[in-house]
């Protein structure tokens, strides 16, 4: 135990993680799935055994399999839907910016390229019968979109991970 | 004119403190007459002094702002800056993010940029392990040592080879891009202004349409951030378009924020071991000042505290003397 250990430990004990060369054991996570799976196979049997307990009380036999056709489909449906969500996660930047854009901290901004916006569309209407100095509406769109991205920044590193 | 009245007030400042009570009468009679200075006097001061001011004012005018010859749009937007936790003096990269971000990079931008300067073997330990890493080597091909026939033959990749280009060299990477050269993303954090703000930006910041009146050049895409606003790349990151091994949801900015990470890592992978080489220099240094502080207040103890004292010795008057001496 020497005196620099006594650096090493304090530096150590700020939490700098160590980089391990080796993958670190993934034991847990895999004996944990098969429990949780045949758990939901039950679940799911009861279900089945439920609905066969129904359908025999039923005095119309020929509705039955109809029910069962319309709840597999809706299952279907579901997982469809699910599969979709889990594709496409919706990125929430545009919708923060928009809010900031909206928000009374940029309004100035906003009413200003809106107003740019109009004007230049008129004028591109207008074709060659315009005469005048041709603008565009980059700078109003600099303004705005600083802003609005300034303000959405510390709105949006606390969504990511 | 002005400077003379100038001068003349802390003159007879001087004069009226360093002069007794003799001299009080001629200093009060300068005094009244400085009281009642002639109006054209006043009228001249002015104006010197307005026309020293307008001058300078004119010369800053014309010569002293920086001269800014770009429109807004030829500058491009400033990045936005982000509130980044790996840039913080006392945080490492999340290492997490920079597999994420390696993953980003394979799979969308390495198609066109090249990462020519790191090596599979710099990502051992640090986001892969070793295996992961040999398998990634092996699945390209590189030309070995001339063998006995002096013929180059392809032999599968080692971790000391480095990431292989998309291009064979920049005018294949300019011909299959309709003349604009993809960057080597090797050093790109380094080597454009705002750094990992910047990166950020460009590639979340494509807008849905160019504003109005906007010109955008044939095969170009508008975007604010790139100087010019007129980029050859166009948008790359969709929601989705990766799916992360971890299962983190690969929204666009979420994408983009992993693979600026990384970007970063590749263009400063000594970036942790600097900062704890930095705690611990300062843990040191800072130790060892104290120290010096310490011993040098000990060795000046003796010094600074010591008090010379002269008492003359009792003297007596000579004896041809005593008769004088009034004792």
């Amino acid at each position: 135990m020497g005196f620099t250990d006594f650096f090493t430990d304090v530096v150590s004990s700020l939490g700098f993680s160590e980089a391990q060369a080796e993958a670190p054991a993934a034991d847990v996570e895999t004996s944990s799935t098969p429990q949780d799976e045949p758990a939901e196979k039950t679940e799911e049997a009861t279900e089945e055994s439920e609905s066969a307990e129904e359908t025999p009380s039923e005095e119309s036999s020929e509705e039955a399999p109809e029910e069962e056709e319309a709840a597999a489909e809706e299952e279907e449906e579901e997982e469809e839907e699910e599969e979709e969500e889990e594709d496409e996660p919706e990125d929430i930047k545009p919708k923060l910016e928009e809010d900031c854009a909206n928000s009374a901290k940029c309004a100035p901004y906003k009413h200003h390229y809106d107003e740019c916006v109009e004007r230049v569309t008129r004028q591109e209407e207008e074709g060659d019968d315009f005469k005048g100095v041709k603008e565009d509406c980059v700078e109003e769109f600099f303004h705005l979109t600083h802003c609005a991205t300034a303000c959405a920044a510390p709105k949006l590193w606390r969504e990511l991970k | 004119m002005l400077a003379r009245s100038l001068l003349r007030v802390p003159n007879r400042a001087i004069a009226r403190q360093s002069l007794g009570k003799s001299t009080r009468a001629s200093s009060t009679a300068a005094g009244a007459e400085s009281a009642s200075s002639p109006f054209h006097l006043t009228l001249t001061a002015s104006l010197a002094t307005a026309a020293a001011a307008g001058s300078a004012a004119w010369y800053y005018h014309l010569y002293g702002q920086e001269a800014f010859a770009s429109t807004p749009a030829e500058e491009g937007l400033h990045p936005t800056q982000y509130p980044w936790v790996h840039q913080r003096f006392n945080k490492t990269f999340d290492h997490a993010a920079l597999r994420r971000g390696f993953q980003v990079y394979r799979e969308v931008c390495a198609s066109c940029h090249s990462l020519t300067r790191v090596p599979w073997r710099s990502f051992v330990g640090v986001m892969h392990t070793v295996d992961e890493m040999k398998t990634m080597a092996e699945e390209n091909e590189y030309d070995t040592e001339p063998n006995d026939q002096g013929d180059i033959e392809q032999r599968p990749g080692k971790l000391s080879d480095y990431i292989p280009a998309p291009y064979k060299n920049d005018e294949a990477a300019r011909a299959a891009n309709a003349g604009a050269l993809p960057p080597d993303l090797s050093l790109i954090v380094k080597g454009r202004h705002g750094g990992c703000d910047y990166i950020f930006n460009l590639l979340t910041g494509y807008p849905d349409e160019a504003p109005a009146g906007a010109a955008v050049a044939e095969g170009m895409n508008f975007n604010p951030y790139f100087p010019g606003t007129g980029i050859a790349m166009g948008r790359v990151l969709f929601d989705g378009v990766v799916e992360y091994e971890d299962g983190t949801p690969a929204t666009t900015s979420q994408m983009a924020k992993d693979v600026v990470e990384f970007l970063n890592w590749a263009a400063e992978p000594e970036m942790d071991d600097r900062k704890k080489m930095g705690v611990k220099a300062i843990a040191v240094l800072s130790g060892l000042f104290a120290i010096s502080v310490w011993v040098k207040r000990y060795k000046w103890a003796p010094i600074k505290s010591r008090k010379i004292v002269y008492s003359p010795p009792y003297w007596t008057p000579p004896l041809n003397m005593m008769a004088e001496w009034p004792v």
